[in-house]
């Protein structure tokens, strides 16, 4: 679903990406986990998107489910070398729904199916929640060619996906983000998640900031938004903790830039047992 | 006629450009039909009420339901102020009698065909009386208006003034004294094609006078506008708010003087002020002037005055969830003027002037959850 070829990536000319690879397949979830300065929430920002983040070298593709055919069309073929029903082939990149996510406006990886939660949410003051929502969710619908959500389907799914967060419908009437606390901005994150319905969720520290119940909480959002045969998700985080909950399939030990070392989730147990400094040495 | 118009060396003209009014007066008047009845902008949703249709400044007799509203000599005075003495004598008053209000907002329409148009008003409230006047201009010449607001006590009055004409010059010039208790409050939004020069002056002369005015200026291209007001507090108790909210475009400017005089008598003076502008691009320009002069000593006022461009970071957080960046900035921008705009109390008239700050950022539909709130309802 997502291919990270030889990707390096740079902010303000300094060399933060060094030659990144990795591949996620639709129903796995990935984590990478690093030390502070290992180039984790540039990752998250370089497949968001993010204005400042320039890719110097590398690709990244990804086959979302749903996707315009005419976007697709438009975009050059890609190549590549792996094989396999979960790979782009190398004959004819454009027609089995590959895209290169680097050639997408950060509003197009969205509407591709590509979901960045944020390590720090950002407040929006005068848009509510719902209007933001319901914004982006239609803007998202328009661009793959489908009809715009009514108003009482919106209301509809935002009580469901509040309510599945423990998150007040009050809230989500309030402005973005303003006024709430680190655990409930995390949730809203979870909320918007289960709203816009992603192929791929790449979370960026998503634990950080939650006490142990809204850690449950946001844990078990995630298995319910994203735990599909159809989807996959890259947890970028620090700690075990988020992984007792959601459980991953391969582990990543990001450090300097590139990927070190990948195992099972018993690398994440070993990492937190003898820190950082002796796997990515 | 021959114009004698200020130039920008006096400081209550610094950033006004004037210099288009002589041609401008001196265009021949459009020959062709303006819209139909049905097609004027009149509020959607609001009780029916007033309705009064004014083309070149002249009273649109068949297509207007006058009620309580007058048309002959007004009691205006212009001062000195060099605009306002060109609107004549001749125009329509809204005098209402103790405890008297019209049924639903007075909806006035100024159609501009080309040309200038010179029109006085008088809006005089005796005791406990209360109106709710919206005005709407359009069209493309200049459409010049004095307006004199005598609001005894305990009146209320809610002006509300939409500028969404194609192109041209709007100058209003406001005069307005309270009596004690009194209530007015102005909003104005420029979400046209139109030049503007907004003047005011607003005297609370009794205790326990409430006047807010402000308003929300949106401009582009070359446009400018150009809003100053003065608040004066002459007695004690009294309560004022200036809030104004001013987006640039291109190469657009957007000034507002706004200033408050507390006399020696006016103890207990509450007064804020805030001056916001949001710049869409480097080379326009925003202008914002607060001034406060106090001569009481037991005194609250606040001042802020900001101007600042649209915040990335919640421009990428937008566009990572999908919204197209124009979007957004639209979506960002009418944030940023809301507070303006949320001043008026009725939602009617309130939802329809936050649909053309919409419509000037290019998103006609209304994306607010009071619109979405309803529409679920009506399912």
């Amino acid at each position: 679903m997502l291919q990270i070829n030889n990707l390096h990536a740079e902010v303000d000319g300094k060399q933060i990406l060094n030659g990144l690879s990795l591949e996620v397949k639709a129903g796995e979830v990935h984590a990478i986990m690093g030390p502070n300065g290992a180039g984790k929430s540039t990752l998250g920002y370089v497949l968001g998107g993010r204005p400042g983040y320039e890719v110097t070298k590398g690709s990244v593709l990804f086959r979302p489910n749903t996707v315009r055919a005419e976007l697709v069309e438009a975009l050059p073929s890609s190549s590549n070398t792996e094989e396999g029903k979960d790979s782009p082939s190398t004959s004819s990149g454009r027609t089995d729904g590959w895209v290169d996510l680097l050639d997408l406006d950060p509003d197009e990886r969205a509407a591709a199916g590509l979901f960045l939660g944020f390590q720090y949410p950002v407040e929006i003051p005068g848009v509510s929640n719902v209007q933001f929502l319901r914004t982006a969710l239609n803007a998202q619908r328009r661009a793959r060619g489908e009809a715009e959500i009514s108003a009482g389907d919106f209301l509809r799914l935002s009580r469901e996906q509040a309510g599945g967060l423990g998150l007040d419908m009050e809230m989500l009437k309030r402005p973005v983000n303003v006024g709430f606390s680190g655990g409930e901005k995390k949730r809203n994150e979870m909320v918007q998640m289960g709203i816009l319905d992603p192929t791929f969720a790449v979370l960026d520290e998503t634990d950080s900031g939650l006490d142990i119940d809204a850690l449950r909480v946001v844990g078990e959002g995630i298995n319910r938004i994203m735990r599909r045969p159809d989807k996959a998700v890259l947890l970028i985080t620090h700690y075990q903790r988020l992984l007792d909950i959601v459980q991953p399939d391969v582990v990543h030990v990001l450090a300097a830039g590139r990927i070190v070392k990948t195992g099972g989730p018993e690398l994440a147990l070993e990492l937190e047992r003898e820190g950082y400094g002796a796997i990515a040495a | 006629m021959q114009l004698d118009l200020p130039s920008n060396r006096a400081e209550a003209w610094r950033w006004s450009d004037l210099s288009a009014l002589p041609a401008l007066a001196g265009e021949p008047k459009f020959a062709g039909t303006y819209p139909d009845f049905h097609q004027l902008p009149w509020l959607g949703d609001a009780p029916e009420g007033p309705r009064l249709v004014f083309v070149d400044g002249t009273l649109d007799a068949d297509r207007s339901n006058p009620g309580p509203i007058r048309f002959g000599p007004v009691e205006a005075r212009a001062e000195d102020h060099p605009l306002a003495r060109l609107a004549g004598q001749q125009g329509w008053s809204l005098r209402l009698g103790p405890d008297h209000a019209p049924t639903g907002p007075v909806q006035i329409v100024h159609i501009s065909t080309g040309a200038a148009d010179h029109l006085p008003a008088e809006i005089a409230l005796d005791t406990d009386a209360q109106a709710s006047i919206v005005e709407t201009y359009i069209g493309s010449g200049w459409t010049n208006r004095l307006t004199a607001i005598r609001l005894a006590k305990s009146a209320r009055l809610m002006l509300s003034r939409r500028l969404i004409g194609d192109s041209g010059f709007v100058s209003l010039t406001d005069r307005a004294e309270l009596g004690q208790a009194a209530s007015l409050i102005s909003v104005t939004l420029a979400a046209g094609g139109t030049d503007t020069r907004l003047d005011g002056r607003i005297d609370l002369q009794g205790e326990e006078g409430f006047a807010e005015a402000g308003g929300t200026l949106l401009a582009r291209g070359r446009q400018r506008h150009d809003a100053n007001l003065v608040l004066r507090h002459s007695a004690a108790h009294g309560m004022s708010r200036q809030v104004w909210r001013s987006v640039a475009d291109d190469k657009a400017t957007c000034s507002v003087a706004a200033r408050v005089e507390v006399a020696r008598a006016a103890q207990k003076t509450d007064g804020e002020q805030s001056l916001r502008g949001l710049l869409l691009q480097r080379s326009a320009t925003i202008n914002a002037k607060p001034e406060l002069e106090i001569f009481a000593d037991d005194v609250k006022c606040a001042h802020g005055a900001t101007v600042g461009e649209i915040d990335r970071n919640a421009l990428f957080y937008l566009a990572s969830r999908g919204v197209p960046v124009e979007e957004a900035k639209a979506l960002l921008t009418q944030a940023f003027v809301a507070d303006a705009i949320d001043r008026i109390g009725e939602e009617a008239v309130r939802e329809a002037f936050h649909a053309d700050a919409m419509a000037w950022f290019g998103f006609p539909l209304p994306l607010g959850e009071e619109g979405a709130r309803r529409e679920a309802v009506g399912r």
